[in-house]
C-alpha cells in the first residue's frame, strides 16, 4: 500500500480546558486518491502536535464532491484517562478501549420481565440461571 | 475712468435721500415691533391671553419650517459671501429644527386621513355634521367570499378552544413611506442583479470575455456562481462550531441525484423572468415555488420567512 502524498491542515484550533483536550477541524488534501484512513490521520496528527496517538480521536470525515479534499474533526486528550472519561462509548469502541455487552436487546428485555415476577434477592438468581435458556 | 467715477457719484447723490428715508423707516418699524412684543409679553404674564392650549400641531409645523428656511438662507448667505460657518449657532438651530421635523412626520402621517377629510368638506361644502368623520365599518367587510365567511363561523363555534400560538415570523424590513414607483424601481434593480448572475449570462460571459474559466467543482457546497449558498455556509459554520454532522435533508438528497429532463427543462427555457429584464422589456414577476407547499411548515430553526410584498 503506497502511502501517497496527503497534506493535513488544521483549522479552528481551540484548547478546551473544561474537557482537558484540544479540538480542531482537520482538513485532509489528497488529490487523485481515495480518502485517507483515520489511523493514518491520527499518526500524522500525533507527529504534528507531539501527542501519543492513542489520545487522538478523529471522526466525522466528509469528502467534498469531486474528491481531493476531506474535512473532519479531531480531538487530542491530555491523558488516556481523560479520554476514557469524556469520549462517547462508540468512539472508544473504535479504538478498542471499550467492549459493548454482547447481550442483545431482546435478551435484556426478557431478563427484565423474568425479574419482574420475583421479589427481593431472588431477582439475581433468576437473571443468572434462567438466562441460560 | 474719471467719468465713471463721476457717474457713480451722481447716482449716489440721487439715491442718498431715498436710502436715508428707508433707513429711518426701518428704525421706526423696529421700534414699533419691539414695543408690540413687549406689550404682548406683559399681557401673557398678566394672564390676559389664553395660552393653555399652546400651539396647535399644524402651527408648530409651519413655524419650524419657516425658521428652518430662515436659518438655511442665513447659512447660504454666509457661504456665498465667503465667510466660514464653523461654530455658527445657526447650524445648531438647523439641527434642532430638523429633529423636530423628523419627529413631527409620523404624527403627520397618522393625522393625514383626518386632515384630508376636513379639507375635503371645507372645499366641497358637504355635510358638516361631526358624525360623518367616524370610521365606516361597512368598508372593512369584504364584498367577495360571503359564503366562506358563513361556513367559517359555524366551524369556529364547534371547534375546541386551544392555546393561541403566535406565528413565528422572521422580521422583515418595513419601508415607512415608499411610493409605488420607488418599489418598482427596487424590484427591477433586484431582478437585474439576479439576471446578471443567471446561467445564460454566465455562459455568454465565458464565451466572449477573456477571463479564465472557473470550474465549479463542488456541488454540495460552493454550487452557485458566488460560492456556497447562504444555507450551505450556515450549515458548515454550525457543524464546525459544534463538532457534529447534521443529517442530509431530503432536498440535498434529491439534488445529489443527477438532473433529469424534467428539471433541466425549466432551467433551459427560463428566458423571460431572468434574461429579458436586463433590456427593460419585461417587468419582474414574482416566482411562486409550487414545490414549497408540502414542506412549508418549518425551516431548520423553526422560523418561517414571510416574503415582503
Amino acid at each position: 500500500m503506497t502511502e501517497g502524498t496527503a497534506t493535513i491542515r488544521t483549522r479552528k484550533f481551540m484548547s478546551n480546558r473544561l474537557l482537558n483536550r484540544k479540538q480542531m477541524v482537520v482538513d485532509v488534501i489528497h488529490p487523485g486518491q481515495a480518502s485517507i484512513a483515520k489511523t493514518v490521520i491520527r499518526e500524522k496528527l500525533a507527529k504534528m502536535y507531539k501527542a501519543p496517538a492513542d489520545t487522538i480521536f478523529v471522526f466525522g470525515f466528509k469528502t467534498a464532491f469531486g474528491g481531493g479534499k476531506t474535512t473532519g474533526f479531531g480531538l487530542i486528550y491530555d491523558t488516556l484517562d481523560f479520554a476514557k472519561k469524556f469520549e462517547p462509548k462508540y468512539r472508544l469502541a473504535r479504538h478498542g478501549l471499550y467492549e459493548r455487552p454482547k447481550t442483545t436487546r431482546k435478551q435484556r428485555k426478557e431478563r427484565k420481565n423474568r425479574m419482574k415476577k420475583v421479589r427481593g434477592t431472588k431477582k439475581t438468581k433468576v437473571g443468572a440461571a434462567a438466562a441460560k435458556k | 475712468m474719471v467719468q465713471a467715477g463721476e457717474d457713480a457719484e451722481a447716482v449716489c447723490q440721487q439715491d442718498l435721500p431715498q436710502a436715508l428715508k428707508l433707513l429711518f423707516e426701518m428704525n421706526e418699524s423696529a421700534d414699533k415691533v419691539s414695543s408690540l412684543v413687549d406689550s404682548m409679553l406683559s399681557q401673557v404674564k398678566r394672564g390676559e391671553l389664553a395660552t393653555e392650549e399652546g400651539l396647535s400641531f399644524l402651527e408648530v409645523k409651519y413655524h419650524t419650517l419657516l425658521s428652518y428656511l430662515i436659518n438655511l438662507s442665513h447659512v447660504v448667505l454666509r457661504k456665498v459671501s465667503g465667510a466660514s460657518i464653523y461654530n455658527e449657532p445657526c447650524i445648531d438651530r438647523l439641527v434642532e429644527l430638523r429633529t423636530v421635523l423628523e419627529r413631527l412626520r409620523p404624527i403627520d402621517k397618522r393625522l393625514k386621513y383626518q386632515i384630508d377629510k376636513l379639507v375635503k368638506t371645507a372645499v366641497t361644502g358637504e355635510s358638516s355634521d361631526a358624525s360623518s368623520f367616524r370610521a365606516n365599518p361597512d368598508n372593512m367587510v369584504s364584498k367577495l367570499d360571503e359564503d366562506a365567511d358563513v361556513n367559517e363561523d359555524e366551524d369556529a363555534a364547534t371547534e375546541k378552544k386551544s392555546v393561541y400560538v403566535p406565528p413565528k415570523l422572521a422580521p422583515v424590513r418595513y419601508d415607512w413611506d415608499e411610493s409605488a414607483a420607488s418599489r418598482q424601481e427596487k424590484l427591477l434593480e433586484r431582478a437585474k442583479r439576479r439576471a446578471l448572475s443567471s446561467a445564460m449570462v454566465r455562459e455568454l460571459r465565458e464565451e466572449f470575455l477573456d477571463a479564465p474559466t472557473e470550474l465549479g467543482s463542488r456541488v454540495d457546497s460552493g454550487a452557485g456562481p458566488s460560492g456556497p449558498s447562504k444555507e450551505d455556509r450556515e450549515r458548515q459554520e454550525y457543524e464546525e462550531t459544534y463538532f457534529t454532522r447534521l443529517p442530509e435533508t431530503k432536498d440535498k438528497r434529491k439534488k445529489r441525484k443527477l438532473p433529469t429532463i424534467g428539471s433541466l427543462a425549466n432551467e433551459l427555457t427560463n428566458f423571460e423572468s431572468d434574461f429579458r429584464v436586463l433590456e427593460g422589456e419585461v417587468m419582474p414577476t414574482k416566482k411562486r415555488k409550487s414545490s414549497k407547499k408540502p414542506t412549508g411548515k418549518k425551516g431548520k430553526k423553526g422560523f418561517k420567512k414571510r416574503k415582503s410584498r
